[in-house]
């Protein structure tokens, strides 16, 4: 009987041992792999360890990864027979089309997304994400496709217009991995974060009256106020303005010149102004079209 | 891995332990509750209180966590009950953990002999004293390995509490790697902090089934 | 209460969607059973065998089985092995690995427990007739063993569709994400969908796993 307790020990000791010597491992297998990544030929660019396909590869396999939100509409959502729709989604059809290659959808949540580009579980990114400097040291952006700024929506009754107004005890709901998370968690500690995965919890949580806000990209909260009564937008710009960009995994060069080439192409012909208004116009009305679409 | 990393991230990670404990051990105290209460009803088997325990078994037994936590919390408010986050957590889990605690301490009660019962009644106890100073001590001690099983498992379920907005353990390791992406640092704090806390659990779990044997007659 | 979001299940394809993510769980939870039960059995003969560091190997299997949460093993096994060793494995086969992978566990240690509960008469017996040991296991002893078995392993499927719920997080989109996306898609129209989406999903589940768990212990008190 000992020996089954003394064993329950080591077993647990075992454990951490293992797995800290293979995440230590891990830890420097990355950074070899991620070194021989240059120097490596893209021929043989399918054996590396970030595993993203180049253009060749994904062209040859008929089918592209793109990671999308399936609940955050209007940009991108499932609509009720099921099919993927948005303004990334709309996107996302072209870019299949003129690939010439059938579109698989991941659906994906705003933490995730660093995460399926750099394990290579999908090919683009196409989920509403904003260009900032930590996550370009992470993936590669390609050209913006859209204008976005932080926004703070808060039941019309109680409107918060200033994130001074913010008591000590009100917690203000944002969206895990999200730009609002990181420009409040950084530059107001003592404000208390309620966080959620997804949107479709976050702005349930938030029609329940459990937090005192909402930040989130200021395209979102807008459409919430106006699709939603007794809503206001207190804060409709805060911290930078930036831009939201297809994301490739790092280093996928030929994929990314790929898409900078289409977003230009596409530029030419206005195809962000006629996805406005395919997807968004029912929502903004046409007033904010110049404000939020970008055209390369 | 980067030590200045992990370093870093620790503190994060303690606030997450104790908030998964507190929560935790709240929901496991309001189980254990549950499941006596439960299994004196199902034991005396007393009308009308008896087939409600048996729904509440069932419906919570088959049902996962996570969908009783989406509706009591996403849900319920929509038709004018709200309750706060923590409470939500405290309530899902205790009334999960009390269907499970109720089955444990009725199979540990159908395993004490009937002669038992009949000796504390011959000595002249009436059926209150039977129950509370004989055959229940020793039915818990004889379903403790059970209710510790259910411990661990109580205390691993906490890993959806991240659904209602509570930053557990699990959270806080989704969180930081959509952040700041760096995965293998915050898996590995991750592990190591499960470990911390569930390790000694299933080590007391151990030692208490090896006493366990000690203290039985007979067999 | 005259809206409580029912009527937003009845537009388009919504229900059938939501079935249909009730059947991803159901089939991830059917193949890893699957899976666990051919290998489980396996691993419960391996335990019985008195060899020490086949003990130990198994022993540390099984403690992590048990401490780990499995959305913990799910993002290691998701994530983590693409960091890692570069491998790329799916949402659906990290999924049906990490439950495979507890429930191999769960059924070893029940086929261990059902091995050690046959009386060591059997055993003796079978020896006694000049049967070896490869052909006692196979005639005498899993025949038995599987037999108590059955009602454990059907429990199991239930544990493990209830906890199929939580693939949800590495992007499998089954029932629970199909009822955010109802309740996302129609917030505008039928505000309270909340309500009426997650008491069906609640509801579901409750339809599949009730009569599964009610199998069992049928068995279980028949085969006793």
């Amino acid at each position: 009987m000992r020996n089954k307790l003394f064993n329950r020990l080591t077993s647990g000791l075992l454990i951490t041992a293992l797995t800290a010597t293979t995440l230590t491992a891990c830890g420097s297998n990355n950074d070899t792999a991620a070194a021989s990544d240059k120097t490596t030929t893209e021929t043989s660019a399918k054996a590396d360890a970030s595993g993203f396909r180049t253009l060749d590869e994904i062209k040859e396999s008929g089918t592209i990864n793109i990671g999308v939100f399936s609940d955050k509409s209007p940009f991108g959502y499932v609509d009720e027979n099921g099919d993927y729709a948005g303004y990334d989604v709309y996107l996302a059809e072209r870019l299949g089309e003129d690939l010439g290659v059938k579109i698989n959808y991941v659906s994906t949540e705003a933490a995730n997304r660093i995460e399926y580009l750099q394990t290579g579980k999908v090919d683009i990114i196409l989920a509403n994400f904003t260009v900032t400097e930590e996550r370009a040291e992470e993936v590669d952006f390609a050209l913006p496709y859209m204008n976005v700024a932080l926004g703070v929506v808060s039941p019309s009754d109680a409107v918060i217009e200033s994130l001074d107004d913010i008591g000590a005890d009100d917690q203000v709901i944002v969206i895990s991995g999200t730009t609002a998370e990181t420009y409040l968690t950084k530059n107001y500690p003592d404000i208390k974060l309620q966080k959620y995965d997804a949107y479709a919890e976050a702005k349930t949580a938030f029609e329940n009256g459990n937090g005192v806000a909402w930040a989130n990209d200021n395209t979102e909260v807008i459409a919430f106020a106006i699709e939603n009564e007794g809503y206001t937008v207190g804060i409709p710009s805060l911290g930078d303005n930036d831009t939201i960009a297809p994301a490739v995994t790092k280093g996928n060069e030929t994929l990314l010149t790929w898409l900078n080439d289409e977003l230009k192409a596409l530029g030419s012909e206005q195809f962000f102004h006629a996805d406005y208004e395919a997807t968004l116009i029912d929502t903004y009305g046409a007033e904010y079209e110049d404000t939020l679409v970008v055209e390369q | 891995m980067d030590i200045d990393i992990l370093k870093s991230y620790i503190p994060l990670y303690k606030d997450a332990l104790i908030l998964t404990m507190k929560i935790g051990w709240q929901g496991i105290l309001l189980s254990l509750v549950l499941g006596l209460a439960g299994a004196a009803i199902l034991h005396f088997r007393i009308p009308v209180l008896k087939v409600i325990t048996g729904i509440y078994i069932e419906i919570f037994r088959n049902t996962p966590l996570l969908v009783q936590l989406f509706f009591i919390y996403f849900a319920l408010p929509k038709v004018g009950i709200k309750i706060t986050a923590e409470t939500c957590g405290v309530l899902g889990l205790g009334m999960l953990g009390g269907a499970y605690m109720i089955e444990t301490i009725r199979s540990g009660l159908e395993s004490i002999p009937v002669i038992q019962t009949e000796s504390a009644l011959s000595l002249g106890m009436t059926k209150e004293q039977t129950f509370i100073h004989v055959i229940l001590p020793q039915a818990i001690s004889m379903s403790v390995p059970g209710l510790l099983a259910n411990v661990i498992f109580l205390l691993k379920e906490t890993s959806v509490f991240s659904t209602i907005s509570l930053m557990d353990l699990m959270f806080t390791a989704k969180d930081l790697i959509g952040m700041y992406a760096k995965t293998i640092e915050c898996l590995f704090l991750l592990v190591v902090f499960y470990l911390i806390m569930l390790l000694p659990v299933s080590i007391l779990g151990a030692f208490v089934e090896r006493r366990m044997r000690y203290g039985q007659f007979g067999d | 209460m005259a809206n409580l979001g029912i009527d937003v299940l009845f537009k388009g394809t919504n229900f059938f969607r939501l079935l249909q993510g009730l059947w991803v769980s159901v089939e991830i939870s059917l193949v890893s059973v699957a899976i666990s039960i051919v290998f489980g059995l396996l691993v419960g003969v391996l335990m019985t065998l008195n060899k020490l560091w086949l003990k130990a190997i198994l022993k540390i299997y099984l403690e992590v089985v048990r401490i780990m949460p499995q959305m913990v093993l799910l993002f290691i096994v998701y994530f983590g092995t693409t960091r890692i060793f570069g491998w790329d494995i799916t949402a659906e086969a990290s999924a049906i690995f990490v439950f495979s992978f507890w429930g191999i566990a769960e059924m070893g240690d029940l086929v261990r427990g059902s091995i050690k509960s046959i009386p060591k008469i059997q055993f003796e017996s079978a020896y006694a007739l000049g049967m070896d040991k490869k052909q006692t296991y196979f005639y005498i002893i899993l025949p038995q063993t599987i037999r108590r078995l059955i009602p454990l392993s059907i429990n199991l499927i239930t544990r493990m569709i209830k906890t199929t719920s939580l693939v949800m997080m590495i992007g499998i989109v089954e029932v629970l994400k199909v009822a955010q996306q109802i309740i996302e898609a129609n917030r505008k129209v039928s505000p309270n969908a909340a309500f009426g989406v997650f008491a069906v999903v609640f509801l579901l589940y409750f339809i599949v796993c009730w009569p599964i768990s009610r199998l069992a212990i049928y068995l279980e008190k028949r085969w006793a």
